[in-house]
């Protein structure tokens, strides 16, 4: 049964069609790779799927209902969680707080409680303080709750962005270029990181990565982006084979 | 003694209406250059019901308040949708349109002329016990899901949506409370001055408030409350020096704004875990 499903995906920035008639389908716990040159329009496919670009055509179905069209905050409620490229954590709170006003949309209190100090308002605060140190303790941020998340080194803030991600609550995950700026040795924990999380939870994974073996590994599926268009795809064996991706990659032989 | 009283209940007044400041423009990032204007709406439709049409005065303040709310809505609902700068300027224009509405109802406002004759019923323990609510529903909110995402949106408000927050619905509902609150410190201020005109009204207050707010640290609850302690507090303790003292004034602000950009505060709290830290950090050195 397929959770995630985009088809016919265009989007055009003036006379430049950054997506052109993409469509792919996630399955329900699966990890899946989006590769490509630069500018092929990884970054613009999670734009679109988070609603962030309306789409110009296409659809997008999660578990069969359809998110096209919908806010950027319901498509977020409705299951697909992401991170940024260029990280984007919220300067003026802590590291905990980072994580919990992403599990804060889920917390049903009201401003009446807010007004009148109930106890269901300390209650529901509790647990979702609770539920964020999990997620920081999952990702191997235990112990940062009270930093401020430009004090982190960058490794560090890109597990934030996980965590927080994580407490979205989603059922499809985006991550985009998640192992960006890491070192060798970072990378080869980055992905047990994600191996781990996925084995952890019942939800889907895309990822968008320049570095070929993190997705290579982690990914049972892949797509190769090119100019907007979807140039291949299959199992990474396959795409390792495939003669119109080196050709993308490394430009063409010379006969 | 009577002048410090009324210096001090102008003060707790004045800090009522700060408050909403700090929660549109400090928490959530929003310039509201028509805050003032919810005061004039506090003050004027309570001291009408109540010396008109003779409501007994908590039904006055109550019906005050629900149409600052109304009002709130009214510019809110249309205005959340816009970029920041804009708010500014729809906010700035709402205040004014306010001010003239005031200015040309002569036959129930009295115009220019301004609203006299409403007897007094404030009391400084009043303002006090109003203030002190006030600041616990501040504190309170912004410990809540709903001031940690007003910081959230105010920082990025690209990835706080990715978080699942209803950015729109969130500046509207903390637009809201700021204006109820300024509409209550609206009545207090009319049954404590017994008069208004709809000069005292303008986005002169309404600026003189987010200035106190960036004194004290835009991010500060604390320095919110010590700023317009001090703010308010200080052209009357300058008045030795007569004309001088809005030239003194304008040179404290700028000498704090210039050497702390951030404010005096930051945004730090002082809080009780702040002050336990404090002591035993004493403790130490000593």
């Amino acid at each position: 049964m397929s959770s995630l499903e985009a088809k016919g995906l265009s989007k055009a920035f003036g006379g430049v069609k950054a997506i052109d008639n993409f469509s792919f389908e996630v399955g329900g716990h699966d990890i899946v790779g989006i590769i490509g040159p630069n500018g092929a329009g990884k970054t613009t496919v999670f734009n679109l799927l988070t609603g962030i670009y309306s789409l110009d055509t296409g659809q997008v179905f999660l578990d069969g209902k359809e998110l096209t069209g919908l806010p950027q905050h319901a498509i977020t409620r409705a299951g697909i969680g992401r991170t940024f490229q260029n990280i984007r954590l919220f300067r003026g709170l802590s590291v905990l707080e980072n994580v919990m006003t992403a599990a804060d949309p889920y917390s049903d209190y009201n401003l009446l409680d807010v007004c009148f100090f109930t106890s269901r308002k300390r209650r529901r605060e509790h647990a979702v303080r609770d539920l964020s140190r999990h997620y920081l303790k999952i990702v191997g941020l235990e112990g940062y709750e009270k930093e401020r998340p430009e004090s982190l080194p960058y490794g560090l803030q890109r597990k934030l962005e996980l965590a927080r991600a994580l407490a979205t609550n989603p059922k499809v995950l985006l991550l985009d270029e998640p192992a960006a700026g890491l070192n060798p040795s970072e990378v080869r924990a980055f992905i047990d990181l994600v191996r781990a999380i996925h084995d952890q939870f019942q939800f889907s994974i895309i990822i968008i990565e320049h570095r070929l073996e993190v997705v290579m590994e982690l990914s049972s599926k892949i797509f190769v982006l090119n100019f907007g268009k979807l140039l291949a795809s299959g199992t990474p064996a396959e795409i390792v084979c495939n003669k119109a991706v080196t050709e993308a990659y490394l430009g063409q032989e010379e006969t | 003694m009577e002048y410090l009283v009324s210096t001090l209940t102008f003060t707790g007044i004045t800090l009522i209406g700060v408050l909403g400041v700090y929660m549109v423009t400090g928490l959530t990032g929003l310039f509201s250059f028509g805050q003032a204007a919810f005061l004039a709406i506090g003050a004027y439709i309570s001291a009408v019901l109540y010396k008109s049409l003779g409501l007994p005065l908590p039904l006055a303040a109550f019906v005050a308040m629900l149409v600052g709310l109304a009002a709130g809505l009214l510019v809110g609902l249309p205005t959340v949708r816009l970029r920041r700068d804009y708010i500014s300027l729809v906010t700035f224009g709402f205040g004014e349109a306010i001010i003239a509405v005031l200015n040309n109802t002569a036959n129930v406002t009295g115009g220019a002329m301004g609203l006299s004759g409403v007897p007094q019923r404030t009391s400084f323990s009043l303002v006090l016990a109003s203030v002190i609510a006030c600041v616990a529903v501040v504190i309170s909110y912004k410990n809540s899901k709903y001031g940690r995402q007003c910081l959230a949106l105010r920082n990025d408000e690209l990835a706080a949506k990715s978080m699942g927050i209803n950015v729109e619905r969130l500046k509207l509902v903390t637009f809201l409370i700021a204006g109820v609150m300024t509409s209550f410190a609206g009545v207090l201020y009319v049954f404590y001055t017994t008069y208004v005109e709809p000069g005292a009204f303008g986005w002169v207050i309404s600026a003189e408030w987010m200035i106190i707010v960036f004194v004290g640290g835009v991010n500060s609850l604390t320095g919110a409350v010590v700023a317009t302690v001090l703010l308010t507090g200080l052209p009357e303790f300058l008045r030795f020096a007569s004309e001088w003292r809005i030239a003194i004034y304008c040179i404290i602000v700028l000498l704090i704004l210039n050497f702390r950009p951030s404010g005096i505060f930051g945004e730090h709290e002082i809080s009780l875990d702040f002050l336990r830290r404090l002591f035993r950090k004493g403790a130490r050195t000593a």
